[in-house]
């Protein structure tokens, strides 16, 4: 291996700006690629962005040796893998997440975790166990959540890669339009969510946090498929990479104007001007009704903690992560584990989630938020018989001081997903662009589409990046 | 015991025989040793997930089909979570608001009447691991080891209305169900695979339920023990609270668990990793079409077809791997033979070593040789049953039985020889059957039987006396 002082001063900015095709056709010297990689991750993990993970270095496959990083709660073989939880602290996953082995089939390199909310359980990440993730921009600031370090990562390090965020309720989008960077939030079901460790079963999906549209595009390239150890996989065409520029002219793009009325001035004066910018490049603007939207947000914070209640179920402390003597009953010994192992945002849901599942309660919350959820669906269906595409504010605001995030209640911080819990809960695709600043900050511009219309919010998102032009991100 | 009140309602598991278990590859038998048989999934890992065993699915449709079930056309599973040490995930994957069969019936015979227990529901769900208790029971033991062998192997619940009026006919009713598994070639009688109930029991009042009761026989003692202390709270004018009882089988007797107030609530939510099932109808169909002929009806053909009489049928009905048998002979031999010996000297000897059938080493080309020597004369059917105890536990030829134990019918030479010596010996008795004492002459067969250790045939036994006596 070359060692770093063989290497000029100034070399580190070789590799800056490019882009993960270009370092898929170029010949990388890998050796001298990681060597500067590996240079820049104690910084990324002292930002907390990252843990770390031992891998080998490999140039074979179609990427080349193209580094990756996964979001704590995806598991990866013989890696640390908590889900930002201290009750998973030590867990190495005996299996590979099928996204995981994905990327090393095709060659990639999985060199990190990144850091979350624990569980996904937060729209900050300053719910984790182990770190909370500074904003690149200005570090008194959040990365947001819950895919927050992934989201920060992608902006802080200037080496091309891909991270795997994962989103239930907005984990992708609204994370990174507080960085600057893309995230994309594939249809439900198109990435296998086998190895992914669950908060809301009907409602995650694993996608691509990176710097630019093309970047994710190839990332779900390499990643989206049916899988039989999934059944809620489908076959898709794929090919999200392929044939992305086109112009705007017969794309039809639906502005729900609610969303703009949710968010701050602020912000929505900087989506409002990206939106023009897509109606100059000859995008057909229209205004679009969804009457839906206020429903969301309950109908998410019932669907989404109960199942997620279900899932923690099983961390008792017996078969992996925290274990203590097991002394007294198991009732003794399973609230003791899960007393000290689980936080409080994970305690609130999951008395949250069994409370709206209990007989009696199931009718009037569980049951009920389902019926809503098909009806948020049927919004966003008669929406995109009009529409191909919809454009919105990602988050109504910008990415908040973390002391003022620890300030808000637990409804203030769930209120930050009510742009993106519709959405998510009609299990469409949406992509997060960066479409300008609000007092020095990034604002995102949400694109979502119709279900496996992927290619409509891939291309728009495409379009409007290259218009915009590249951003000069902070030095971190 | 006055049962005329007693209500029992049935909620039965049984496995359901797959090669692979309900939600992952791993063999449901095979290696014993502990946590051999399990994966990420079956150990409920953070991050695995399950997916549906088609062929699990489909037998339960034929159980839910065999039950005269509606079955729905569309149908889902349930997460019900409660915590305990043997289940992986803290929540069993069942079915909850749509199971695989509603509405059914089941008819059986009752000291020569029909009845019929209406089903409530019949629903798939997957086993739990297993404890082991290290060092005395469950309240004793020193500590507990968890086997997840079993765990996720594929289960069916029959649950019953409250139509079975007796412990007996609650054991009757099992019996046949564990028949209809059995015939559906969906339970694995041989293996370790247990039948499993709670029973929900009131003699009049308020109900109880008794939960994991194991086998026929315990069934029957754990609702015999429950009748009687409800009737005796009643006599003593103390009334029946309505809670959740244990059954232990080591003193065969059933203890409070907790109250209503104290029921679990399970929190169903619809299992978000898997997708609805179509039931579409030719697929039911097919798996209609595939559904062999059931006991009744079988037994209903044997009357017909072969003037059995209903005894003998039912009784060679109610084990599969006998009508296996008697159906393979039926035509080649002595029908009423057959049945017979199955029906009779099988059956008693099954029943005395507590073991059905395809659990002996009797089997068809055994049950052949026996029914040949029969035909030829060459053994007695006292010998045929002495032979068949010795085969049933043991895999013996029934022809080197026969030779070592010496059976074979004797000649006529050596039954001469025998008469003669007994007639010296009888000469009054011989007078008496000359005088016109007809019964005489049994006192006499008798004595041959006896001297030749029943291998004389008596027929011929017979004739050759009265030759000699009336020459």
């Amino acid at each position: 291996m070359v060692s770093s002082r063989d290497r000029a001063p100034g070399d580190i900015l070789k590799y800056s700006g490019m882009s993960v095709s270009e370092f898929m056709k170029k010949d990388v010297d890998i050796e001298d690629f990681y060597g500067k990689l590996k240079n820049r991750l104690k910084k990324m993990e002292k930002m907390g962005y990252i843990r770390p993970v031992d891998y080998n270095i490999s140039e074979k496959g179609k990427l080349g040796g193209l580094p990756f990083t996964l979001k704590d709660s995806i598991c990866s073989k013989n890696d640390p893998t908590y889900a930002g939880s201290k009750i998973l602290e030590g867990y190495k996953p005996p299996f590979d997440a099928t996204v995981a082995k994905k990327i090393k089939e095709a060659g990639g390199v999985i060199f990190a975790k990144t850091h979350q909310d624990e569980f996904a359980f937060g729209t900050a990440s300053t719910n984790c166990a182990f770190t909370t993730p500074k904003n690149p921009w200005d570090t008194e600031r959040c990365c947001g959540g819950s895919s927050g370090g992934a989201a920060g990562l992608s902006v802080a390090l200037d080496l091309p890669h891909i991270n795997l965020g994962e989103s239930t309720g907005g984990s992708i989008s609204e994370p990174v339009s507080f960085t600057g960077a893309v995230g994309l939030t594939p249809t439900y079901g198109t990435v296998s969510r086998y190895g992914l460790i669950s908060f809301a079963n009907s409602l995650d999906k694993i996608g691509p946090i990176t710097r630019s549209v093309e970047d994710a595009a190839i990332g779900l390239d390499i990643i989206s498929g049916k899988d039989p150890m999934d059944q809620t996989t489908v076959d898709t065409e794929g090919n999200y990479a392929k044939d992305l520029d086109g112009d705007l002219k017969d794309t039809k793009i639906g502005i729900p104007e609610g969303y703009f009325k949710i968010s701050g001035e602020g912000v929505s004066e900087t989506v409002k001007e990206a939106v023009k910018v897509l109606e100059d490049l000859g995008a057909d603007i229209q205004k679009v009704e969804l009457e839906m939207t206020e429903a969301a947000l309950p109908a998410y914070y019932i669907i989404a903690p109960a199942e997620a209640s279900t899932n923690l179920a099983k961390y008792c402390g017996m078969r992996y992560g925290m274990e203590e003597d097991p002394e007294g009953s198991f009732r003794e010994y399973f609230s003791k584990i899960r007393g000290k192992g689980f936080g409080d945002e994970v305690k609130r849901r999951v008395i949250l989630g069994t409370y709206t599942r209990m007989a009696g309660y199931r009718d009037k919350y569980y049951l009920k938020a389902l019926k809503v959820r098909k009806k948020i669906i049927n919004d966003f269906k008669s929406a995109f018989k009009e529409v191909d595409v919809l454009a919105a504010p990602t988050a109504p605001i910008v990415a908040p001081c973390i002391d003022e995030i620890e300030g808000m209640s637990p409804v203030e911080q769930y209120k930050l997903d009510k742009l993106t819990a519709p959405i998510n809960l009609a299990g469409m695709p949406q992509i997060s662009v960066p479409c300008g600043f609000h007092r020095d900050m990034p604002v995102g511009l949400h694109l979502m589409g119709d279900h496996f219309q992927e290619k409509n919010i891939i291309k728009v998102g495409h379009r409007y990046e290259k218009e915009r032009g590249s951003i000069k991100y902070p030095e971190v | 015991m006055d049962e005329n009140n007693v209500k029992i309602g049935l909620e039965t598991h049984l496995q359901i025989l797959t090669d692979s278990k309900l939600f992952c590859g791993c063999p449901t038998s095979g290696n014993d040793e502990p946590n051999t048989r399990v994966c990420p999934t079956c150990l409920g890992m953070p991050g695995a997930r399950p997916r549906i065993n088609k062929r699990a699915i489909e037998m339960g449709i034929k159980v839910a089909v065999a039950l005269g079930c509606k079955t729905p056309d569309e149908m889902n599973f349930s997460r019900k979570t409660y915590f305990y040490p043997d289940m992986p995930k803290n929540f069993q994957i069942t079915q909850f608001s749509v199971p695989v069969g509603v509405e059914g019936e089941l008819t059986m015979e009752l000291d020569g009447k029909e009845k019929t227990v209406r089903i409530k529901r019949v629903h798939i769900e997957e086993d739990p691991g297993k404890l082991k208790h290290v060092g005395g029971s469950v309240l004793s033991s020193d500590y507990v080891l968890v086997d997840y062998n079993r765990s996720g192997i594929p289960l069916c619940e029959i649950v019953t209305k409250p139509d079975l009026r007796s412990p007996e006919e609650a054991r009757t009713f099992l019996r046949k169900l564990s028949e209809i598994f059995e015939y559906l070639g969906v339970y694995d009688t041989t293996g370790d695979a247990t039948i499993r109930s709670d029973a929900n029991i009131s003699s009049g009042g308020e109900r109880a339920e008794v939960k994991n009761i194991t086998g026929f026989k315990d069934t029957e003692r754990a609702l015999r023990y429950e009748i009687r202390r409800q009737k005796n709270l009643n006599k003593r004018g103390k009334e029946v609270k309505r809670e959740t009882r244990a059954y232990d089988d080591k003193s065969g007797t059933t203890k409070a668990l907790r109250t209503k107030e104290q029921e679990a609530d399970y929190g169903y939510i619809f299992e978000p990793d898997l997708t609805r099932i179509q039931l579409k109808e030719s697929w039911v169909d097919s798996l209609r079409d595939e559904i062999p002929e059931l006991p009744h009806e079988k037994k209903r053909r044997y009357i017909e077809e072969y003037s059995l009489p209903k005894e003998i049928a039912s009784s060679i009905c109610s084990d599969f791997a006998m009508t296996r048998i008697f159906e393979d002979l039926v035509n080649e031999r002595n029908t009423e033979l057959v049945a017979n010996i199955l029906s009779g000297p099988v059956k008693k000897v099954l029943n005395y070593n507590e073991i059905r059938l395809d659990e002996s080493q009797i089997d068809k080309d055994k049950i052949t040789k026996i029914i040949v020597m029969i035909e030829n004369g060459e053994i007695t059917d006292r010998n045929a049953e002495m032979i068949i105890r010795e085969i049933a536990t043991e895999d013996k030829d029934p022809e080197e039985i026969k030779e070592q134990k010496g059976f074979g019918k004797v000649s006529t030479d050596r039954i001469n020889g025998m008469v003669d010596e007994v007639l010296e010996k009888n000469k009054d008795v011989v007078e008496d059957y000359r005088s016109g004492k007809r019964e005489a002459l049994n006192y006499l067969v008798g004595q041959i039987m006896k001297k030749s250790q029943g291998n004389a045939d008596p027929q011929n036994t017979r004739d050759i006396l009265k030759k000699r006596i009336e020459k």
